[in-house]
């Protein structure tokens, strides 16, 4: 069994976890081989969401300065952190 | 059996007959049962669902395809949204477990949505529409579960009469206008996506009957009389035979003046280069609204200055004796473009578009656009017009203008050759009505385009079905701010236009001219009828109809007015 990795993340794009970040976000996480979940700096464990569902990542309503935490669990899970801290720390429209 | 007069509203001044063809993509059927599932058959309706999903996935990747070509990538991206959430974990968790607990598939991806659904709505812009695609992909989920039959929009047979609820922008996509005699729907109005589509492809269309619709059965012969804006169920025999012989109107080559002498320019409004041709076939005598968007749409990269200028060239050249007004970049956070930084904004038709982006942006395109335009100015053919668009201050017009002024300066010291054209200003904002006055004696010409003046004189969103009645032109408040954009114009010395849909609407042609409009620009397709009715208006009857329309108080009274005149 890996051990999780996680990392606290601030939101750049102007629209938060929303719209196209969101979808790019959602894409990102579907994209590796790893369990990636996320929440609110504040939240824990039990608290995290499917970071692979548009619909749960949308319905966290994060937004544009606040910080997001994910954990990934798998094969590719420093990967997937790392190019999910890239989409987060991605100004919009720069992608 | 005598006939079945259905009354709607009319998009495209043509008449079809055919056998219907009804799209209803959030239709059931008998095997909807509601009936829990016997434990035994539980693992056999997951494995339904995974079979629907599967066949939703490929159905998906089609239209994706199909739409990307023949309208354009950003269109196509609609369909990556709907595959996001057709595979997105929230809902396959719900499904499977309401599906373990007995409910049957469709029943259980209806529950599956439901909360998703209320969750979008209640979000705000943007985010909210998205509800919309949610919608789709649970309905055709749903369908390929209830085996209901999926009627290919691309394939219908030839002579069919498309019936639907409403038809989405992706829907109109698919059509073939080789084969479609016509459509109608219960919802939507002559400003939706669905009635410019069809006076573009000049298609017989009837839009916003209402649910008598839903009294006529597939395979029935009816008539659409996009004309008249009626449906026929059970026509005569003769009816049907006129519908399937009538002919457009006469092409009116050259100008055309009212009784009295009156010269009225009837021109062409252009959103695709294949517009073009229409526009001449159909005897337009110029181009009252080149959109430019196009030409930045479907692509990674800006068009580069040498690519717009040959474009621009084009369709001077196709208008040689006549004029071209081009439209500036009107752009907003509406629209997904790749290589531009839009703005997500909750309410796009409120934010950063048309001149605003123009002049806040430092992408250079505003420049770019400034200079192949003036360079197009001094080629071969027509002459050329630039306007400005969603202008609503005296300022933001000047600092167009000295932008203006700066290319000139520019190309000057480049040593390139160029010419300036007229410019304008459109009247689309309360802003530009009040201060019409202003801005007219700084420009050559105005242009009124009446559907984003409704939208925001009368508050009330261009697609807004709830709303769509406030998006009637013959409001009173919108015939004032006509009439006194208008006099600013005149007043000044500047000739003015309109080039929303009320310019098209053959109906109006008098009251517009009575108006005081000296150009007036359309769909092609509406062109003859127009020409032919500004030759039939007399000055003084036109101007006393006017007169009349802006002395009442509601739209009834303006109506009346036109049925009795």
């Amino acid at each position: 069994m890996s051990e999780p990795h996680e990392r606290t993340v601030e939101i750049v794009p102007e629209a938060g976890l929303h719209a196209r970040p969101a979808a790019k976000f959602v894409e990102t996480a579907n994209d590796h081989d790893a369990t990636v979940k996320i929440g609110s700096a504040e939240d824990g464990d039990e608290d995290l969401i499917d970071a692979g569902s548009m619909i749960a990542v949308t319905s966290l309503g994060v937004k544009q300065g606040e910080h997001l935490r994910i954990v990934a669990e798998g094969e590719d899970a420093e990967e997937a952190l790392d190019a999910l801290e890239r989409v987060l720390s991605t100004p919009e429209g720069k992608s | 059996m005598s006939e079945r007069v259905i009354e709607g509203i009319g998009a495209t001044p043509r008449t079809g007959a055919g056998s219907v063809v009804w799209y209803r993509p959030g239709a059931t059927s008998e095997d909807d049962s509601e009936e829990p599932v016997p434990e035994s058959d539980r693992e056999a309706e997951r494995e339904r669902f995974e079979t629907a999903r599967e066949r939703a996935r490929e159905e998906l990747e089609a239209e994706r395809e199909r739409t990307a070509e023949r309208v354009g990538e950003e269109e196509a991206a609609v369909f990556d949204a709907h595959r996001q959430f057709l595979d997105d974990p929230q809902i396959e968790e719900g499904v499977t477990e309401a599906i373990e607990g007995g409910t049957p598939a469709a029943s259980a991806v209806r529950e599956a949505f439901a909360d998703p659904i209320t969750q979008f709505e209640g979000m705000d812009g943007q985010m909210a529409e998205r509800a919309d695609d949610l919608r789709d992909v649970r309905d055709r989920l749903v369908r390929l579960l209830v085996g209901g039959e999926r009627v290919d929009l691309a394939e219908l047979p030839e002579g069919s009469i498309l019936l639907a609820e409403r038809l989405t922008p992706s829907d109109t996509a698919q059509l073939d206008p080789e084969r479609v005699a016509g459509f109608a729907t219960s919802t939507g109005g002559r400003t939706s996506h669905a009635a410019i589509f069809a006076r573009s492809l000049a298609i017989p269309a009837v839009l916003g009957v209402g649910s008598d619709l839903e009294s006529i059965e597939e395979d029935e012969r009816i008539v659409v009389d996009g004309d008249e804006g009626i449906v026929v169920a059970d026509p005569t025999d003769e009816r049907v035979a006129a519908a399937r012989t009538a002919t457009a109107d006469e092409v009116l080559d050259g100008r055309v003046a009212t009784v009295d002498g009156r010269e009225v320019e009837v021109a062409a409004n252009v959103g695709r280069a294949a517009d073009l041709e229409g526009a001449v076939s159909q005897g337009a005598d110029g181009i009252g609204l080149y959109r430019t968007e196009f030409l930045f749409l479907d692509r990674e990269e800006p068009p580069a200055e040498a690519e717009q200028y040959e474009r621009y060239v084009e369709a001077l050249e196709a208008f040689p004796e006549g004029r071209v007004v081009v439209r500036t970049l009107d752009i907003g956070g509406d629209k997904r473009i790749p290589y531009l930084d839009l703005p997500d904004e909750e309410n796009p038709f409120l934010g950063e578009r048309g001149i605003r982006r123009s002049l806040s942006s430092d992408e250079g395109l505003f420049e770019t656009q400034l200079r192949a335009l003036l360079r197009a100015g001094a080629a071969e053919g027509g002459d050329l017009a630039v306007m400005f668009p969603l202008v609503s201050t005296v300022e933001e017009l000047e600092a167009a203008l000295s932008r203006v002024e700066a290319v000139a300066d520019s190309l000057a010291s480049e040593g390139l050759e160029y010419a300036m054209p007229e410019l304008g200003v459109m009247i689309e904002t309360p802003g530009a009505v009040f201060m019409a006055d202003e801005l007219a004696s700084r420009v050559d010409f105005l242009s009124i385009g009446t559907n984003d003046l409704a939208q925001y004189v009368m508050a009330a969103a261009r697609e807004n079905e709830r709303v769509a009645d406030l998006h009637d032109p013959l409001h009173p408040p919108m015939l004032r701010a006509i009439a006194r954009s208008v006099e600013a114009a005149h007043d000044n010395d500047a000739w003015i236009g309109m080039c929303g849909e009320m310019a098209g609407d053959p109906d109006l042609t008098e009251l517009l001219v009575g108006l005081g409009l000296d150009e007036l620009s359309m769909s092609a397709v509406t062109i003859p009828a127009v020409k032919g009715n500004v030759s039939g208006v007399e000055d003084e009857r036109a101007r006393d109809l006017a007169t009349h329309a802006l002395t009442t108080t509601t739209r009834v009274d303006v109506t009346n007015l036109l049925s009795d005149s």
